[in-house]
């Protein structure tokens, strides 16, 4: 049981799927502008986390090593048209607050990265807290983005007016706000780390400088071109 | 019912199209590939310098497994070593490689070279070069931005004091940064030539000595010293011959300037 | 035609996928770093997204519309994406070697990224026919394109500078995307004028 809540805590704090491993940013910076649906898009995404990695889990030792990569995207697009389908049956606000990013959970990272790192090696049962984990931190992150964005970008919060639009920030709600409140948070975490002593510099997951949590990693550019000089 | 049904068909009609269409693609435009080229890249440093002449280590692997090309001894970061590996990997005799060394021909540091102007702009050699040469007095000098330093993959060069230096341990002979130089400073010489010539200036002394206290002024000492008629001056520049020279350090020790050195 | 044209100006400048519309954010932070595997990530990017479009367009409707299986277009659209990209990759690799060299590399990154999936479906949501599919997937790939170029020059400029030490590496980063897509901000309204709507 310890382990179990080590594994949750994991997913919580130390591998923060947005904040530490940097995957999942799309979705991340895009739907965190209400915090209504940050909450939504989070319990979509910890619904399609625990699912697909509790299967993925049980497959692991079926499932041919060359053909994973498209075996975890069916699995996974499966569970991911089951919950469009819900939300757009029972909750249509909330499914045009998504929009397009609903079924783009298929092609997550952090749904792929953590099957291909976390699924494919652990039992069912570590697989769904870890699921649980990294989706409750992916909602947390999203909702503390939202809480700002909204209440000053937009003036509300879950709907109702609280800042009259007048004395809002309007750019916090649109594009370039998300990317910079993005870098910001990102920026408060190293700082307040390094408060605590522990260094931590954020490098994408994904990219030249670091393959934590991309399925893709052994055929990636950057890590080809690492090979190729040696160096 | 049926829609469940005719979902289920479509979605394994659509897996099955797919996969033998891979399937039938990567069986008939499957690429051969050469047994030997892999075992030969292997033996090779991956430093995809060019010393060689080919484009990278794949195209020196890929001459050397098609057979155009015949030495084996062509790789100067791999040595020895990598020659050897490639002969047993076809089988021939292996050949030795000569191993070369790459040399700064500028002794300018900041307290012996002037400066013409102040330079402030992107800190990149190829980009001070192209105002005025740069910011030393002297047109040959080294620009001390570290272009050199980026590229080389040994880690053998640095930039002290305003002059690039090279690591004689640790350079492999590879010639990326010699490539890189936009004055052309850096050459590469066997690694039993010691005796190297840290200047590339060919104005006349005076006009040397006032840019820089460390350059050649051509005095001709050592060229009157040399019992092995290897060292010239022309065009008021030392100049070394190492087809005939023996590395005893002669001139190096008549230099009133400095500028020969024995490593 | 000018239909075409506003798509291709929309999915370039006003709604660009990365600076506007939030996808792709993973290979833009990554692959920008150096200005040739921008080039090439670019190639490739436009080249599947192009093919990508004209493939679910016409599997959506001529197999998906007759047998009302429209549910099912994320899980067949990505099967077919990934099946044509691993596709393309053999056929550049046996017939065209250089195009191979030059973008092969990018193409199965690319598979499972957000911008090849969203353009597909986003054909469907928006009721192209096949030539506006495939116009709009092309444009969306030159979006990305020159956001990339643009930011890979950015990130060069970057190197100089010395911000706070919180934010050095990828917070800053961000905080350059953030000005990049303001100045993409500009464009809002741009086609309505130019086009007519």
């Amino acid at each position: 049981m310890k382990r179990k809540m080590q594994i949750l805590l994991n997913g919580i704090f130390r591998e923060n799927p947005v904040l530490i491993l940097v995957l999942g940013c799309c979705s991340a910076l895009a739907i965190s502008v209400t915090v209504l649906g940050s909450l939504g898009m989070g319990a979509a995404m910890t619904f399609v986390l625990v699912c697909s990695n509790m299967v993925i889990a049980a497959l692991r030792k079926v499932i041919p090593d060359k053909i994973r990569i498209p075996c975890y995207i069916i699995v996974i697009a499966t569970f991911v048209t089951l919950v469009e389908m819900i939300v757009k049956a029972y909750m249509q606000t909330l499914y045009d607050a998504l929009g397009i990013f609903l079924p783009l959970i298929v092609v997550n990272c952090i749904v792929l990265g953590r099957a291909e790192m976390f699924a494919s090696k652990n039992s069912v049962s570590d697989s769904l807290f870890d699921g649980l984990g990294m989706g409750i931190g992916y909602t947390l992150v999203l909702t503390c983005m939202a809480l700002v964005r909204e209440l000053f970008g937009a003036g509300s919060l879950l709907g109702h007016q609280i800042i009259p639009e007048e004395y809002t920030v309007r750019i916090l709600a649109q594009t370039p706000g998300g990317f910079f409140m993005f870098g910001c948070l990102m920026a408060l975490l190293v700082w307040g780390l390094a408060r605590h002593g522990k260094k931590f510099k954020p490098e994408m997951g994904c990219g030249e400088n670091g393959c934590s949590g991309c399925a893709m990693a052994d055929k990636c550019p950057g890590n080809e071109q690492k090979e190729a000089t040696g160096v | 019912m049926s829609g469940v049904i005719s979902a289920i068909w479509v979605l394994c009609a659509i897996g099955a199209v797919c996969s033998l269409l891979l399937v039938v693609a990567s069986k008939y435009m499957s690429v051969p590939v050469d047994e030997k080229f892999p075992a030969i890249r292997e033996c090779l440093p991956g430093a995809n310098c060019g010393a060689c002449g080919y484009a990278g280590c794949d195209g020196y692997a890929k001459a050397l497994a098609a057979g155009t090309e015949e030495k084996t001894n062509l790789c100067v970061p791999g040595a020895d070593a990598a020659a050897a590996a490639i002969a047993s990997v076809l089988g021939v005799e292996a050949q030795d490689v000569v191993e070369m060394r790459a040399y700064v021909r500028c002794n300018g540091d900041c307290e012996k070279s002037k400066h013409k102007y102040e330079y402030a702009g992107i800190n990149n050699c190829f980009a001070a070069n192209l105002l005025f040469q740069g910011e030393w007095a002297c047109p040959n000098s080294c620009l001390g931005y570290g272009d050199c330093e980026r590229i080389c993959p040994s880690d053998a060069i640095h930039v002290y004091n305003g002059v690039a230096r090279v690591d004689p341990v640790k350079c492999t002979g590879c010639g990326m940064c010699a490539r890189q130089c936009p004055n052309h400073l850096i050459d590469l010489r066997r690694q039993v030539d010691p005796v190297i010539v840290r200047c590339s200036n060919t104005q006349n002394g005076a006009t040397v000595r006032k840019a820089c206290v460390n350059g050649c002024i051509g005095c001709k000492k050592c060229e009157k010293t040399c019992a092995h008629d290897a060292i010239h001056v022309v065009d008021n520049l030392a100049r070394i011959d190492y087809d005939k020279c023996v590395g005893c350090g002669d001139c190096v020790g008549v230099c009133p300037v400095g500028v020969l050195q024995k490593l | 035609m000018t239909k075409l044209l506003s798509i291709m100006f929309v999915m370039i400048f006003t709604e660009n996928y990365v600076l506007v519309q939030f996808l792709g954010i993973c290979p833009f932070m990554g692959v920008s770093k150096k200005f040739d595997s921008s080039i090439g990530m670019s190639g490739a990017v436009i080249f599947v997204m192009t093919l990508a479009s004209a493939a679910t367009w016409l599997i959506y409707h001529y197999v998906m519309m007759p047998l009302h299986l429209e549910y099912l277009s994320t899980i067949i659209f990505i099967l077919v994406i990934a099946a044509l990209v691993q596709f393309v990759e053999i056929f550049l690799k046996r017939y065209a070697q250089g195009l191979y060299r030059a973008l092969g590399v990018y193409l199965p990154l690319i598979t499972t990224n957000c911008i090849v999936l969203a353009a597909t479906l986003l054909n469907i949501d928006e009721g192209y026919t096949f030539l506006q599919s495939c116009v709009n997937g092309f444009s969306a790939g030159v979006g990305f394109a020159l956001a990339l170029i643009l930011f890979c020059g950015v990130r060069k400029a970057l190197e100089n500078a010395k911000p706070p030490k919180s934010f050095e590496g990828l917070p800053i980063t961000l905080v350059a995307a953030a000005l990049t897509s303001l100045t993409f901000m500009g464009f809002t309204g741009m086609a309505e004028r130019l086009f007519g709507g």
